[in-house]
């Protein structure tokens, strides 16, 4: 999947900004604060509904502006052109539209468009808290399974109710495991689903992340990862139901006390290994580094493999902070990506003109002051 | 800008209230009651004022009505043995357009939810048990026909268990794919929920 072009309207510096972009390689150069990243935020904003630098919409908009828009062209290999145009306002809120008809739910653009990114914020990925490693694989999940996606938001929307009655309730226990019941089947049903879908995806994406380590590291160290949840994850759906229910007995008294859902896969955990050492606990900054790159360049060859159309994939200011050796690495490792990759860099390094220069596959942008200029 | 009628301004400000009304159409229907006879403007106000007035809840089912029981529930004809289950009374509206259905209805009035402080008390399930129970209906088989979203299988499930006590066949509307639909514009979620509940050819 590719975009050919994108238009910006009072998004953040932008006022108004129309680029074609190449089909393969997209250097986008630029001063820190220029509006560099800006660009690549928005086409991740056509293919996530949202921003992956802003927390929310109304930072998004240019200041003074009460509203933004982007829109832009994609072509797949296997779909047909279309259209993806995302607007938004103080007061309606956003709105996307896909070949200019309205999107009911805002989560049906996802997986439309696949995307990676790659950014400096990823360090947080292993040396953070649990939260973050569910929600990488939930976004990387939801991109390639709509039924994931699904489930994902009915079962926040099943723990919220539940949670929601273990705060109020008033009354006879007995009465309470009654009105918890139907709340429980649907969650036990939803979440097995979950564990069941994420056990079956992480099985795949590690070989996927062994080989990108290794190929970014040099090192022969062999990284790992246990999936911790709720039961044994290699377990059928029923078996993982059945377990499921079984916690969630054995733990109704301490719900009741803690007032809130505490079993399930919203308190799933991924560990990570670098042999036989817990990355989170005991990496260094480096290897950190290293690992969540691993990560993300795992997730671009594994959807690679698993979707018919190619992923687009955003680096934004990766360059900056690695040696010439590891931004040789991953540049060679970009080539095996055909697809279409954006790379916002302040320095040029270590790019070259001859590139972009008459090769109609890769372009050149620099950013000043929100204005975008085709360099090559 | 300056208002030179507070009647009209007052008119615009209460239609804009109406749902998928906007500012600009509420002016544009104004303006249009403005230019019709003072008898047909009279008529679609008296209708207002009698729609609410004179709709009632039938107390057996709980849908609308201008009389009670309602003319569902008083016809002779009908099937008094089925009920089918729905959240609201507009549900009991789209279900009639179909002349599919020729049993009775009940009107729950919502569906579970605590999020919005509506409990298993709160909607009309009572209600359902009672006429069930009692002895003026010989219902045999109830029919659940609640939306597929959380609340309302939630309720469904909630009934559902209530009634494995009484003497009634419980049943519920399938997951479908909506006719004239191409299966290639279906999400892969309400797909697999169809393959889920499918049934034999
Ligand atoms: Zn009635």
């Amino acid at each position: 999947m590719r975009i050919n072009r994108l238009k910006l309207t009072n998004f953040r510096n932008h006022k108004e900004t129309e680029v074609h972009f190449a089909p393969h390689l997209n250097l986008i150069t630029g001063a820190n604060g220029s509006g560099k990243t800006n660009l690549i935020d928005a086409i991740h904003y056509l293919c996530m509904s949202r921003s992956f630098v802003a927390t929310s919409d109304r930072y998004v908009a240019n200041h003074d502006e009460k509203y933004f828009m982007v829109d832009g062209d994609f072509t797949g290999e296997i779909r047909s052109s279309f259209k993806v145009s995302c607007s938004y306002s103080r007061g309606e809120g956003k709105k996307i539209f896909v070949n200019d008809s309205p999107l009911e739910r805002l989560s049906d653009l996802i997986g439309m468009v696949p995307i990676v990114v790659l950014s400096p914020e990823d360090l947080a990925l292993t040396s953070e808290g649990p939260s973050e490693r569910r929600s990488f694989l939930d976004s990387m999940i939801s991109q390639i399974s709509p039924k994931y996606l699904r489930d994902l938001i009915d079962y926040r929307r099943i723990r919220k109710q539940r949670n929601k009655l273990l705060q109020e309730f008033r009354g006879p226990l007995q009465t309470l495991r009654s009105y918890l019941e139907p709340w429980d089947l649907q969650l036990v049903e939803t979440g097995a689903r979950l564990i069941h879908k994420r056990a079956e995806v992480l099985e795949r994406f590690k070989t996927y992340l062994a080989l990108q380590y290794r190929t970014i590291s040099g090192l022969d160290l062999k990284p790992s990862l246990v999936y911790q949840t709720i039961t044994d994850a290699t377990d059928s759906i029923d078996k993982i139901s059945e377990r499921y229910n079984e916690e969630l007995d054995k733990n109704f008294e301490k719900e009741v006390d803690r007032e809130q859902t505490i079993i399930g896969p919203h308190r799933d955990e991924v560990v990570f290994y670098l042999g036989d050492m817990e990355l989170r606990n005991y990496g260094s900054q480096g290897q950190h580094r290293l690992f969540s790159m691993a990560l993300k360049m795992a997730q671009l060859f594994y959807y690679s493999d698993e979707l018919d159309d190619l992923p687009i994939m955003l680096l934004d200011d990766v360059f900056g902070n690695l040696d010439q050796q590891k931004t040789d690495i991953i540049t060679e490792t970009l080539t095996k990506h055909t697809g279409q990759t954006f790379i916002t860099s302040a320095s040029e390094r270590p790019f070259t003109i001859s590139q972009f220069d008459g090769n109609s596959s890769n372009s050149w942008f620099d950013v000043h002051n929100g204005t975008v200029t085709n360099k090559y | 800008m300056q208002i030179t009628s507070e009647a009209l301004e007052r008119a615009i400000e209460e239609l804009a209230k109406l749902p998928g009304t906007g500012r600009k159409s509420a002016q544009r229907i104004a303006i249009h009651l403005l230019k019709q006879s003072d008898e047909r403007v009279i008529n679609l106000a008296d209708a207002l004022v009698h729609l609410k007035k004179s709709v009632q809840r039938c107390s057996t089912c709980g849908t609308i009505t201008d009389s009670d029981p309602c003319t569902i529930c008083s016809n002779a004809k009908r099937d008094n043995g089925v009920v089918c289950v729905v959240e609201e009374f507009q549900d009991v509206y789209i279900i009639e357009k179909t002349n599919e259905f020729r049993g009775r209805y009940h009107v729950l009035g919502g569906v579970i939810s605590p999020l919005e402080n509506i409990g298993p008390d709160d909607v009309r399930i009572k209600e359902l048990l009672e006429r069930i129970g009692g002895d003026e209906e010989h219902i045999t088989e109830i029919i659940l026909a609640l939306n597929p979203d959380a609340e309302g299988e939630a309720t469904s499930y909630y009934i559902n268990k209530l009634l494995l006590n009484y003497e009634v066949n419980v049943t519920r509307i399938a997951y479908g794919i909506p006719m004239g639909t191409e299966l290639e514009f279906i999400d892969e979620a309400t797909l697999s929920r169809a393959f889920a509940s499918r049934t034999s050819f």
